[in-house]
């Protein structure tokens, strides 16, 4: 099943047929306090709504995909948990040591939208397309074996990064916590639409104004989605909703800069489009960021599966 | 006005340091839990609190009552990095913090319970906690950003050292119940000076870090304008405005850890190891 999220807090299943079927009244018995609640509350009555939200899609009707305005699937998921590095990218490197940063749930936007870059005087801004796994159920220390049960579905993630700022060696990641940097979309696949054995096959690809920028295979990455529930719900309870960010490769990264529409796609669940707005009009070169990726590559291969730096 | 949540949850004022029961005021504003009532309850305030200080003037104290965080989940909980001169002098540390997993927040007399990860150690900071009171972005860095304050609450940013694959360990600030918070909001108007505010932490009754806000590398107004450079604050984000390292030591199971920050008042919370891991104290200063 594909969900989401449009027009004024919809919600809506998107159909085989291109159609959106309106299914916000059924979410209305859990009174929600705010839209944010909306989708919390479906996924976490999921088995019990199922039967009454395909009775209506096989009703049919439904508005045209087209004519309806789509949002980011997510509207506040209470944590954005995003993986570093979890990509081999071309390498041999180790194994890395598993790491995360928490990023500002504030900052959600969605197909069609606009992000705002900031005054900060950065040295570039990035598009990272990921794939995001969106959880089913509060966790807390879950098993490996147990932890794809805890997933609810996925959904495509450009984690919209500002570079160059901040504390130096200290890797704050604030710079990807502005307003606007948080894009999600086009909806959530359910889980049972993106079998388990077909995760590590998927493309995903980022086109910046029909270029094509980044372009790889889920089958790189370094950390499996089960892994890393297992992991991080040992350090924080998840809740239904939160999202789980799994990583970029970076080589195909580039500049998002005034102007642009950057596209981030992924085979099996859809593409969504950012828009860039710069009021400083700055400008970079165009293209892959080669320099990035081989700092990426160069780190990887120097990188000793222990910890770097620390303050 | 010193604000507290009670279990059940109910919303009390502290009275000579005893909580009354003040709930009547916020009684119509909806919540699931806690987590989700106190945001709420914390952008009514500058409308409410006429009615939570009569309340809280006549009537009567609420016995044994358990305190919760006053903040049970902020929307967001972001920390400072190292933000006290600490003896150096000369230019500033570039500006900088990061955001830790809400989820970590206990209130006091809650348990820190150590996970079990391989850590280097697992260390107690002391630090001074903004609460936001209502919904800001670009804030300037002059005291016009002090409205933005719902008030301050003491907080203590438990760190599991060497966790995590680079810089000082992000995540390993985010373990759930690592971020104490409490006993209560103190809003501004009861706070002389901010920036003159004395930290003292003990463990077991022993002083280990003792220090003054007046240190502070980036005030109060700095940090709010850094902040809401990048993103939105909303009412009940928690910021943490960093520690001073000096007589910062290790926490182990059996511990009693105590911070007590003047005209907020005195967070206590227990330690808990399932693999009663012990480290090296730090000798008397």
């Amino acid at each position: 099943m594909r969900i989401a999220t449009y027009d004024d807090n919809r919600i809506g299943i998107v159909t085989v047929a291109e159609t959106v079927v309106d299914i916000t009244d059924l979410l209305e018995q859990f009174n929600p306090l705010s839209p944010a609640d909306l989708l919390p509350d479906l996924i976490s009555n999921f088995s019990a709504l199922r039967p009454a939200i395909e009775e209506r899609v096989a009703a049919g009707g439904g508005t045209p995909l087209a004519s309806v305005r789509l949002r980011s699937p997510l509207v506040r998921p209470t944590k954005i948990i995003c993986l570093i590095g979890n990509y081999r990218e071309g390498t041999d490197r180790p194994l890395q040591i598993l790491d995360i940063f928490f990023k500002s749930p504030e900052g959600i936007v969605g197909d069609g939208d606009t992000v705002i870059l900031p005054p900060h005087d950065a040295t570039i801004f990035h598009h990272e397309a990921e794939i995001a796994v969106i959880i089913g159920q509060e966790s807390k220390d879950v098993p490996q074996d147990e932890a794809m049960e805890r997933v609810f579905g996925y959904t495509v993630y450009n984690d919209v990064s500002e570079r160059g700022t901040g504390r130096a060696g200290i890797a704050s990641f604030l710079g990807k916590s502005n307003d606007t940097f948080a894009g999600f979309g086009p909806w959530i696949v359910t889980r049972d639409e993106l079998p388990d054995d077909q995760l590590y096959s998927l493309n995903i690809t980022v086109d910046v104004n029909g270029e094509r920028r980044q372009d790889y295979s889920t089958a790189d990455m370094e950390r499996p989605i089960a892994e890393l529930i297992s992991y991080i719900s040992g350090v924080t309870t998840l809740h239904p909703g939160d999202v789980i960010c799994c990583g970029t490769n970076h080589q195909g990264l580039g500049s998002m800069q005034e102007g642009d529409a950057v596209t981030a796609a992924i085979s099996g669940i859809g593409a969504f489009t950012l828009h860039v707005h710069d009021p400083l009009g700055r400008t970079w070169e165009r293209g892959i960021d080669a320099a990035m990726a081989q700092r990426v590559r160069d780190m990887a291969a120097q990188a000793p599966a222990q910890r770097g730096a620390s303050a | 006005m010193k604000l507290v949540v009670l279990e059940g949850p109910r919303i009390g004022v502290l009275r000579d340091g005893v909580p009354v029961d003040v709930t009547a005021a916020f009684a119509d504003i909806p919540y699931r839990t806690a987590a989700d009532w106190m945001p709420r309850v914390i952008a009514a305030l500058p409308e409410r609190r006429a009615q939570a200080e009569a309340l809280a003037a006549s009537g009567a104290p609420v016995a044994d009552a358990r305190l919760l965080a006053p903040i049970p989940r902020p929307p967001k909980l972001i920390a400072c990095f190292a933000n006290y001169r600490e003896g150096r002098s000369g230019e500033r540390l570039a500006q900088d913090m990061f955001l830790e997993s809400p989820d970590s927040v206990i209130g006091p007399g809650g348990t820190v319970r150590l996970p079990n990860h391989p850590t280097d150690v697992v260390h107690h900071e002391a630090e001074l906690a903004l609460v936001i009171g209502s919904r800001v972005k670009d804030l300037p860095a002059d005291e016009r950003a002090f409205a933005a304050l719902a008030g301050y609450t003491a907080g203590i940013d438990v760190s599991a050292r060497g966790i995590g694959r680079m810089g000082p360990s992000r995540i390993g600030k985010s373990f759930d119940t690592f971020t104490p918070l409490g006993p209560c909001i103190v809003t501004p108007d009861e706070i002389s000076d901010p920036h003159n505010l004395q930290l003292t932490l003990t463990v077991n009754g022993v002083v280990a870090t003792d220090f003054n806000t007046n240190d502070m590398e980036y005030n109060i107004p700095e940090i709010l304008a850094y902040a809401t450079s990048y993103m939105t604050l909303v009412p009940g984000d928690v910021i943490l405005t960093g520690t001073n390292h000096i007589g910062m030591g290790p926490i182990q199971h059996g511990d009693v850890v105590e911070l007590t920050i003047e005209q907020i008042g005195v967070l206590r919370v227990n330690v808990e190891d399932p693999l009663g891991r012990a480290w090296p104290r730090p000798s008397a200063a």
